[in-house]
């Protein structure tokens, strides 16, 4: 390079530098590379828009695949290319054309059902198992699964915080495994308790904080799973108002979508009631699902 | 199946087009060029460039040698496929939203927008097929369309009818020599706009897409509707596959709500339904916008899609979309073979 002039700037002679051929040519020179499995390995150097060197490396495998195509097709392919692909070398430009993730597509009259079965794939179900170990738990329900993942994050508590407590321990006993992880977590040593709390015991300060009424309330309330996404409060409660009068009936929904989310509380006025409920609609078929009915909190 | 991504518009796509023979892809959408791609492996062959607005609709001729193109900047222009050069403009007083070619290219008629105090109109020009050929200034034809503008239009076979789809969901058929509207029939629900109109190879029927969430396959001659898709989502496009009889319909919410509700809601999946039992057999997932466009291939190998994203999704089929057949025509197929 010819060396700068007195008057030159030092910033202007950054700049001369950047867009001078002399650049280019300081780039490697573009090597190519047989391995033995028959794939080629490439690398190129340029520099991209902010003046870095960049470096490419590519390993391809050439595999040859013959076509017998329309005479007017073949001629089509050795037309020269332009407008802003003129400058493209021959072959697909790394800038315009890419090649997306493999998709599985297979027709299939009952697709939606297959698209489920995905995870019974092999891989899944070895790396479910090398995690049950794991034990994975929930802070808002202390199920087996991420917190993020929760089913329940929008709508409950963290454990700990009264609100959650009764979707906790419901789901303590939905499987073998996860009942263990409930009772631990409920009485876990070194986690917050709020100062109201200490000491005497929750149950105490709750009776006599929360009156007589929150009490039968809680005893009182079913927890219904494997509810219809199409389900409706009032329906539930028709379904329910049969077995004695029902004081409060939610059911959770999507706050996007407005669909039910699969789960729903009943607080009947009586306990009795609530019971036959229980025995009654556990095993329900409801909208083509059958529901599960259990008591919200366990009669302690 | 690997999709090859096209990556070369900077706006959301408009329409997309296979020519005859399948081996090339024609793309155009808002951000005012066009690309010519290489259907197999999705090399860029060219862009062409001059329309001075968001170009709406495309369509290449039956012999691959020009295509046209129809824009917000209220022209219709012809191309040479090969050079790019642009060969002819023709002005009109709104935006054009939909060109196409008649079955031997010697016709193109183009649907201008309702606006400014103009009516939607059906425009009819007279095209030779030859690049270096004078062509003509003149409208052959013009049909206005009083009631509800037309959306969308097309040839029927033989160039006998054409038949234009509107913003209130009807479907007319016109004399394609005369102007003369025959009938219109509503067949979409009303007041959803039909948004695509696509033929069979033979153009003796036609599928249609709306806003109402169905896809309706409707015979040319007497406008009867033969087959509904119902799906869960307003549509954009929809296709009819060659080889196999599948169609497949692209949509999506509007691109002006996606972001007001969540990505889950989306919905942004070709959906593929057996083209004689309606069922839906399944969807291919890729594109994060709604699709404005779905293309098949006239050989019967693949579809392209075009999104709001700016990406257009060229796919190819694997074994197994071929394999598919339902039990009954597998039994149908055994009789046969006895």
């Amino acid at each position: 390079m010819a060396a700068p002039q007195a008057t030159h700037d030092w910033a202007d002679e950054v700049e001369d530098q950047e867009e001078s051929p002399a650049t280019v040519a300081d780039l490697p020179p573009t090597q190519k590379i047989q391995n033995k499995d028959g794939s080629t390995t490439i690398i190129e150097y340029r520099y991209n828009d902010l003046n870095q060197k960049v470096k490419t490396t590519r390993r391809i495998r050439f595999i040859t695949h013959r076509e017998v195509v329309n005479p007017r097709v073949a001629e089509r392919k050795r037309w020269a290319k332009f407008g802003l692909s003129a400058k493209d070398g021959p072959g697909p430009a790394a800038d315009t054309t890419s090649v997306g993730e493999n998709i599985i597509f297979k027709p299939s009259v009952n697709w939606r059902k297959d698209a489920k079965d995905e995870s019974k794939d092999p891989n899944a179900q070895a790396m479910k198992d090398k995690l049950k170990d794991k034990k994975v738990k929930c802070r808002i329900c202390n199920g087996e699964h991420f917190t993020a993942r929760c089913p329940y994050k929008d709508t409950m508590a963290p454990i700990g915080e009264t609100g959650g407590a009764d979707v906790a321990a419901g789901l303590a006993d939905e499987g073998p495994g996860a009942a263990s992880v409930g009772a631990a977590g409920a009485g876990k040593k070194g986690s917050y308790v709020p100062p109201a709390m200490r000491g005497a015991g929750a149950g105490k300060a709750g009776e006599s904080m929360g009156g007589k009424y929150g009490e039968r309330d809680d005893l009182a309330t079913l927890r219904v799973t494997n509810v219809s996404e199409m389900a409706e409060e009032g329906e539930l409660r028709d379904m329910f108002e049969r077995f004695g009068r029902v004081t409060r009936v939610f059911l959770a929904k999507d706050r996007d979508t407005g669909m039910a989310k699969g789960f729903a509380f009943i607080s009947f006025a009586d306990r009795e009631d609530a019971q036959k409920a229980c025995d009654k609609m556990d095993g329900w078929g409801f909208k083509h699902l059958i529901l599960r009915v259990e008591f919200a909190k366990k009669a302690a | 199946m690997r999709p090859i991504l096209l990556a070369g518009h900077e706006r959301a796509l408009a329409q997309i087009k296979y020519n005859v023979d399948g081996d090339l892809i024609f793309s155009v959408s808002k951000d005012q060029q066009i690309c010519a791609w290489f259907a197999h492996n999705g090399e860029r062959l060219g862009t062409y460039h001059g329309h001075q607005g968001a170009i709406w609709t495309v369509d290449v001729d039956p012999t691959s040698t020009i295509i046209a193109s129809g824009s917000a900047d209220n022209t219709i222009r012809l191309w040479d496929i090969k050079s790019g050069k642009c060969l002819k403009t023709w002005e009109f007083p709104t935006a054009v939203k939909r060109v196409e070619f008649n079955e031997d290219g010697t016709k193109l008629l183009g649907v201008t927008e309702k606006r400014m105090g103009h009516l939607g109109t059906i425009v009819v020009l007279d095209v030779v097929v030859d690049v270096n050929a004078e062509q003509n200034d003149e409208k052959v034809l013009t049909i206005v369309c009083d009631e509800s503008k037309a959306t969308v239009a097309g040839w029927s076979y033989l160039s006998k009818y054409i038949i234009a789809g509107h913003e209130d969901g009807s479907v007319s058929q016109y004399d394609a020599k005369t102007g003369d509207l025959n009938f219109n029939i509503a067949i979409h629900e009303l007041d959803c706009a039909i948004t695509d109109l696509q033929w069979a190879p033979d153009r003796t029927y036609f599928i249609t897409a709306s806003k109402d969430k169905t896809a309706k396959l409707i015979t040319a001659d007497d406008l009867r509707v033969l087959k509904t898709y119902v799906s869960d989502t307003p549509l954009n496009s929809a296709t009819i596959t060659p080889k196999k009889d599948f169609v497949v319909l692209g949509g999506g919410q509007a691109a002006m709500d996606v972001t007001r509700t969540s990505a889950r809601q989306g919905k942004f999946e070709a959906r593929f339904y057996h083209k004689i039992f309606e069922d839906e057999i399944g969807r291919v997932r890729g594109h994060f916008g709604p699709l404005n466009y779905v293309a098949a291939d006239p050989t019967g190998k693949g579809y392209a899609s075009g999104s709001e994203d700016g990406y257009v999704r060229v796919h190819q089929f694997d074994k197994g979309y071929y394999d598919f057949v339902y039990e009954v025509e597998r039994e149908r197929q055994r009789e046969l073979a006895v």
